[in-house]
């Protein structure tokens, strides 16, 4: 008993200390924090990857289905929040789901987590490389056959391993843009989003929309869905849009300012963000309409990548600024991205779930150097074998992430609620943020992924790529999975230290307990 | 003096601290072994995570731990933890709040034919520091810690900037209680010179030296000697060099007073020398206690 606190006695204990020593105290003010949650959501890019999917599952319901996504992503990010606070460690949902769970669920946990940061990290230079050849070919004079670069697979695949080669160097090197250039970043982000729905809006009023569709109150309406199948698969990409928003909500260590203003930060974050989807996504329903030709976003050939296809037309001649904001959207995200597999990869090979070379901090850059190469080899990888065997790989990537998400979220706030098992009813807000939210988002986002599941079994789901007569988003989902066992399987052979929990123990502290 | 090692966990970092022991050994030194984490005010994209933030503490704990571990005992020695937004920006507080006398980093990255070129660090280190600053080429740590200094050469000019380099060359020698060398180095930058040419080029130099020698030195063993060659890398590698020495040379004229810079010479003569070099900065002013 005595050896198993001292396992975990570093993650036992309180972090007070270390931002006092000036690590990272006090540097994040109210709008910094917002910057750094909305710049991690990087919605211009999460816009355009998200749209067109979303509208697939639910057509004209898509600003009701944004609205809903948000709930289970607030419910977990809560429970996350209470996690972070008792137990502040860089392996995040793997290390919390062995401490409430044991090594076997918790290594699954890391490894969900891995898989939907690689995955994003491919989707994300894939955007990018999209947006690159968008951009060369609207510099020089809008030629075609520049843009249509991004088609051939083996430039796209070449463009987007080098992309992926910048992203890890500049993650390794741990190189930072000053403050003062994220804000242009995430500030022309935002003007070129809302430009383009008002834009959007005068070619309506002009008469010159795609599609001109009007308004309409049920847009609103997630009850007028067609199917349960099309809700979950829809909630489950608009999780993805929101991902990366807890962030701002765990950033209570690091914020200057009053101890309200995390929350402030994470109020004003999603009002924005969520201000921002709903406009956009009205303005591009109202614009294209959801048909299946042109630039309809119920066009399959679209969907994977919908302002590709929409800035032109709604834009006009400053299209080339909509192809600047996803790619710095991109660039941004896939930095602050890079961070997560990272970090947890990391944590895993600090506690002996992975060989130990996993938990090398670079000398010079204080990066965790090996589990940083090491994503990048995985996502690069990824991305090929997707690019080659997909019919449309950012689509198909997006649906798998979505369902990765609702995995390893899910996961963690059940590993909240069994984790403050002996203090739920300690207090009133105790019931609430370590019971009912995390268990009610847990559940939620337990069913979105099962019925993704099931559902995409069907060859023609989603983009309606297939592989063995199964659709290609279940094969992944289940390989990734399966790859993963297989890997903790071999892992528990070789290294069973931390799978008897000898280096991460079993907890359930009673209230109090964690208290300085 | 107090002596303090820019450390790093890499190869360059042992360069530095194995050059920093061995500086150290003179008796009533101080060694400070500073390790600089990144922090502060510094702008990130990256949400900050208390949790690696804590690994990386015990990280760079453990690092300077280490390091600790690879100083011999009998040997005055602190770590510390600065963090700053930029190493150099860590060792130039750590060097002002600890007073050390001399900062010692390892120089080395990639040398260009085994020997050193300045490294990024060095470089900015070497624009803004107001202490002298050593730089350890790539293998040092070969040496091992045992070395005592051998000899401390001074390349003195006729240039302005010479009386602090020999203050602090009369220091150092004191302090590590090693023979000073003073060298004036000329180049004779035209081909087919003879001999005459080259005397010519080299009194003035010499009378400096005549002049320092005579001036300046009360009890300690001092040589002096005109080194001169086609360049001034020629006339580095014409001169013996000990592999325990070191060589101090002043910085260049078009600093700031008091903040280093490496001039043209200086920069050669890191190029060309196998032994570490310490940059002294312009108008450096040391009393010379006893």
């Amino acid at each position: 008993m005595t050896q198993e606190l001292n396992a975990s006695a570093a993650v036992d204990q309180q972090n007070g200390g270390i931002s006092k020593k000036g690590l990272s105290a006090g540097s994040v003010g109210l709008v910094g924090a917002v910057i750094i949650g909305i710049s991690c959501i990087a919605p211009a890019y999460t816009l355009t990857g998200a749209l067109g999917p979303t509208v697939a599952e639910v057509g004209l319901q898509l600003p009701a289905i944004f609205v809903a996504g948000f709930i289970p992503m607030l419910l977990v990010a809560l429970g996350y929040r209470e996690l972070n606070k008792a137990m502040p460690d860089s392996g995040t949902s793997f290390t919390w789901a062995t401490r409430a769970f044991g090594p076997w669920i918790g290594w699954m946990a890391g490894w969900g987590l891995i898989a939907a940061t690689v995955v994003v990290l491919s989707n994300l230079a894939g955007i990018a490389v999209d947006f690159f050849y968008l951009m060369l070919s609207q510099i020089f004079g809008n030629s075609a056959e520049i843009a249509g670069l991004a088609g051939n697979p083996f430039i796209n695949v070449g463009t987007c391993l080098v992309f992926i080669l910048i992203a890890t160097w500049i993650s390794y090197r741990d190189m930072q843009t000053t403050q003062k250039v994220q804000y242009w970043l995430v500030g022309f982000q935002l003007i070129v989003l809302v430009g383009f729905g008002i834009m959007a809006f005068v070619h309506i009023a002009n008469g010159s929309a795609f599609d001109p569709t009007p308004v309409s109150l049920s847009w609103f309406d997630p009850f007028a869905v067609t199917s349960f199948s099309a809700f979950a698969a829809g909630l489950s990409l608009s999780i993805f849009i929101f991902w990366g928003w807890d962030v701002t909500l765990t950033m209570s260590e690091e914020t200057k300012g009053s101890r309200s203003t995390p929350g402030r930060a994470a109020t004003l974050t999603v009002i924005i963000v969520m201000v921002l989807y709903l406009f956009v996504a009205i303005a591009a329903i109202s614009f294209a309409g959801v048909g299946g030709v042109g630039v309809g976003l119920g066009n399959p050939d679209i969907q994977g990548n919908v302002f590709f296809a929409l800035a032109g037309p709604a834009l006009g001649p400053f299209a080339v600024l909509m192809s600047i904001a996803v790619l710095s959207s991109s660039a941004a995200s896939l930095q602050s991205t890079f961070v997560s597999p990272a970090r947890t990869l990391l944590a895993m090979g600090h506690y002996g779930a992975l060989p130990p070379a996993y938990a090398k901090v670079s000398p010079r850059f204080f990066t965790p150097g090996y589990a940083t190469i090491a994503s990048a080899i995985v996502a690069a990888g990824f991305y090929t074998i997707m690019r080659f065997v997909s019919e449309d790989v950012l689509w198909d990537t997006i649906t798998t992430l979505g369902m990765m998400i609702c995995f390893y979220y899910g996961l963690t706030a059940f590993a909240c609620v069994w984790y403050f098992r002996r203090q739920w009813f300690a207090t009133v807000r105790n019931a609430f943020f370590t019971f009912v939210f995390p268990l009610v988002g847990g559940i939620i986002l337990t069913v979105l992924f099962c019925t993704t599941l099931i559902d995409s079994m069907d060859p023609n789901y989603g983009s309606g790529s297939e592989i063995f007569g199964l659709g290609l988003v279940f094969v992944l989902g289940m390989a990734i999975l399966l790859i993963g066992v297989v890997i903790m399987l071999v892992q528990s052979r070789v290294r069973p230290a931390f799978f008897r929990g000898e280096t991460l123990s079993l907890a359930a502290p009673r209230y109090g307990e964690h208290e300085e | 003096m107090r002596f303090l090692v820019g450390y790093t966990a890499t190869p360059a970092g042992a360069d530095a601290l194995a050059l920093g022991v061995r500086l150290a050994r003179a008796p009533g030194s101080v060694l400070d072994v500073v390790l600089v984490l990144n922090g502060g005010e510094r702008a990130t994209l990256t949400p900050a995570d208390p949790g690696y933030d804590r690994l990386l503490l015990d990280t760079a704990e453990g690092w300077l731990d280490e390091a600790r571990a690879l100083v011999p005992a009998g040997i005055s020695v602190h770590t510390h933890l600065e963090h700053a937004d930029s190493f150099t920006q860590g060792l130039l507080a750590a060097a002002a709040r600890l007073e050390a006398n001399l900062i010692v980093v390892g120089a080395a990255t990639h040398g260009l034919l085994g020997r050193f070129a300045i490294g990024s660090v060095a470089g900015g280190l070497l624009h803004s520091s107001p202490v002298p600053v050593a730089l350890a080429p790539e293998g040092t740590r070969v040496m091992g810690t045992d070395e005592p200094i051998g000899r401390v050469t001074c390349a003195v000019g006729t240039k302005p900037g010479a009386d602090g380099l020999l203050t602090a060359g009369i220091r150092l020698a004191r302090t590590v209680d090693a023979p000073l060398r003073l060298v004036s180095l000329v180049a004779i930058d035209r081909p087919g010179a003879d001999a005459e040419a080259i005397q010519l080029a080299a009194d003035p130099a010499q009378s400096v030296l005549d002049y320092a020698t005579e001036h300046l030195m009360d009890g300690l063993d001092v040589t002096a000697s005109v080194a001169s060659g086609g360049s001034i890398e020629h006339a580095v590698r014409g001169l013996h060099w000990d592999a325990a020495e070191v060589c101090l040379v002043g910085s260049s004229r078009l600093a700031q007073p008091n903040r280093l810079f490496l001039g043209s010479i200086a920069a050669k003569m890191l190029r060309e020398l196998p032994v570490p070099l310490i940059v002294v900065p312009r108008d450096f002013i040391e009393t010379v206690k006893e």
